[in-house]
């Protein structure tokens, strides 16, 4: 797995430069335009995560280089595996440059020494850390499922035939629960264990809260994104290349 | 005594509108397997599913002792770091420049010689800061041609490696392949419409047409002892009545100013018919007269 992980890494180098920049180009214009740095590290997690899945899934078919890679000393199982580390590995730096951004603003406000409101918002305040913390995690699960939906769609299909049916795959997953669920009217407080969810939303304002909702959420993601590797291992084993 | 590093017997896979039908191949330590056919007769099929990179419908194959379907899973990916292949055009990400490919190449095989590869890619003349994008068909190929030399291979798989190559870079890669085949234990099947690279480096040549396997000859036999008599139409009647070739064995191509006709022994033919001219066999010719020949 590490070799197939180390040629993923090397193949994907290149945009993820690319990707580091406009990262932090990104970031910087979220904290300016939401006027805090709190969802900086978590927008680039989240966009890390989705567009290290979907570009290396477009490099496979460039060149047939998801055919010809098989024939290097590397298993099937070394390719997924490989893919998911890489796409994970990709995500956390989208998290790591997001934090960058929001350190970089924060300390360009103060040493330009930019007052008012906007002042306020990037002082450095460790009350900000908390929240910021929990919005990256939630966001990095956000990013975790979606890379976990689509990945093993690009092992069984290939990247061309999974893009053409990926639009349709997120409405049936993401969007029309919510809508029958709203029509349904459960949406309005009619969930069994709606409870629940408000006392767990109240409890994410205290410390100890905040840091169980962090914990779970990367402990949630890790869980997805093992389901979704196990998934692509069974697809990827079938799949005539 | 010789190993067998690629064995294929009653190879078989359906698609629509192609089978492959039951290919038996062997390719032996030492040998250079020349594997000819038309445009779509298989033998890109069968390369693919010597290295396991499909699941076949029946039949068994090996490569280095490895069944292929072992090759691309963890109990036999270790195999292919003795492999070499090379497809018909340049495999992979376009973005990559050529000193990137070594990079991958030195992660994905341990026995990887990276001063080898630089060595090579000078001779070839191929810049380490191009693109894989940026490279003719020609220079990509000996791009992956010195990928497969660097890395201390056993067996070669190469798939109309010298397709795109200029004759005096053809020139330059046959030599690296007999080079190659010459050391103990190594062995290369070679597919390629170029059958005059054949010629000059095959001990075997394997057609495949439709699928099938045609024909597996020592090369020799082809090019040394065959030949091909120009005759007229009276003539072929002359050559089945001698009984020299069973008639129902006697394989002949009309064109338009004769008819062709394959003589297994040339030397005893020019004997038998002085009058007749008769050719040394090439391989094409051997390919026509074998798919397109009609036999009396």
């Amino acid at each position: 797995m590490k070799r197939a992980y180390l040629i993923e890494m090397t193949v994907f180098r290149d945009y993820a430069r690319q990707l580091v920049g406009l990262g932090l180009l990104v970031s910087l214009c979220i904290g300016l335009g939401m006027q805090t740095p709190l969802a900086m590290p978590a927008t680039l997690t989240c966009m890390f995560f989705m567009m290290s899945a979907m570009g290396l899934a477009a490099y496979d078919q460039l060149n047939h280089w998801e055919l010809f890679r098989l024939t290097l000393p590397l298993s099937r199982r070394d390719v997924v595996l490989g893919r998911y580390a890489a796409i994970v590995t990709f995500g956390l730096l989208g998290m790591a440059v997001g934090l960058v951004g929001a350190l970089i603003s924060i300390g360009a406000v103060s040493a330009l020494g930019i007052g008012g409101e906007v002042g306020e918002a990037f002082a450095l305040d460790a009350d900000l850390l908390g929240p910021m913390a929990f919005v990256t995690s939630f966001t990095l699960l956000i990013g975790s499922v979606v890379a976990s939906v689509v990945t093993p769609l690009y092992f069984r299909l290939g990247q061309t035939r999974a893009t053409q049916i990926l639009p349709t795959v997120i409405v049936l997953l993401f969007v029309v629960p919510v809508v029958i669920l709203g029509n349904s009217g459960m949406l309005d407080g009619g969930i069994p264990g709606m409870e629940l969810v408000s006392a767990a939303l109240e409890a994410l304002e205290t410390p100890a809260g905040m840091a169980c909702g962090v914990t779970a959420c990367v402990a949630f993601s890790a869980v997805v994104l093992a389901i979704s590797a196990a998934v692509s291992l069974k697809l990827y084993e079938r799949r005539e290349l | 005594m010789s190993s067998t590093l690629i064995e294929a017997s009653g190879l078989t896979k359906h698609y629509d509108g192609f089978s492959l039908q039951g290919v038996d191949l062997t390719v032996n330590e030492g040998e250079v397997v020349g594997f000819v056919g038309q445009n779509g007769a298989g033998k890109s099929t069968t390369i693919k599913a010597l290295l396991g990179l499909f699941p076949t419908d029946g039949g068994t194959s090996s490569v280095l002792g490895c069944p292929s379907e072992e090759l691309s899973r963890t109990s036999g990916a270790a195999t292919k770091e003795q492999v070499g292949v090379v497809f018909d055009a340049i495999s992979l990400p376009e973005h990559l420049k050529v000193a990137d490919v070594s990079r991958i190449y030195a992660r994905a095989y341990a026995t990887w010689d990276a001063h080898r590869f630089q060595r090579m890619t000078t001779e070839f003349g191929l810049d380490a800061k191009k693109t894989v994008k940026e490279l003719s068909r020609g220079m990509g190929m000996k791009l992956s041609l010195a990928c497969a030399f660097a890395h201390d291979a056993r067996l070669l798989i190469l798939d109309e490696a010298t397709a795109g190559l200029d004759p005096m870079a053809r020139d330059e890669v046959l030599d690296r392949l007999r080079d190659f085949v010459a050391e103990p234990g190594h062995a290369i099947l070679m597919s390629s419409h170029i059958t005059s690279d054949l010629e000059r480096i095959a001990d075997r040549i394997v057609c495949i047409d439709a699928g099938s396997i045609i024909f597996d000859l020592p090369k020799d036999v082809i090019t040394d002892e065959m030949g091909i008599a120009r005759c007229r139409v009276a003539d072929l009647e002359k050559i089945a009545d001698a009984g020299m070739v069973p008639e129902h064995e006697l394989r002949y191509l009309r064109h338009d100013y004769g008819i062709d006709v394959l003589v297994p022994d040339r030397y005893d033919f020019a004997r038998r018919f002085p009058e007749i001219p008769c050719d040394r066999m090439t391989i094409d010719d051997y390919m026509t007269l074998t798919l397109k020949g009609g036999v009396r």
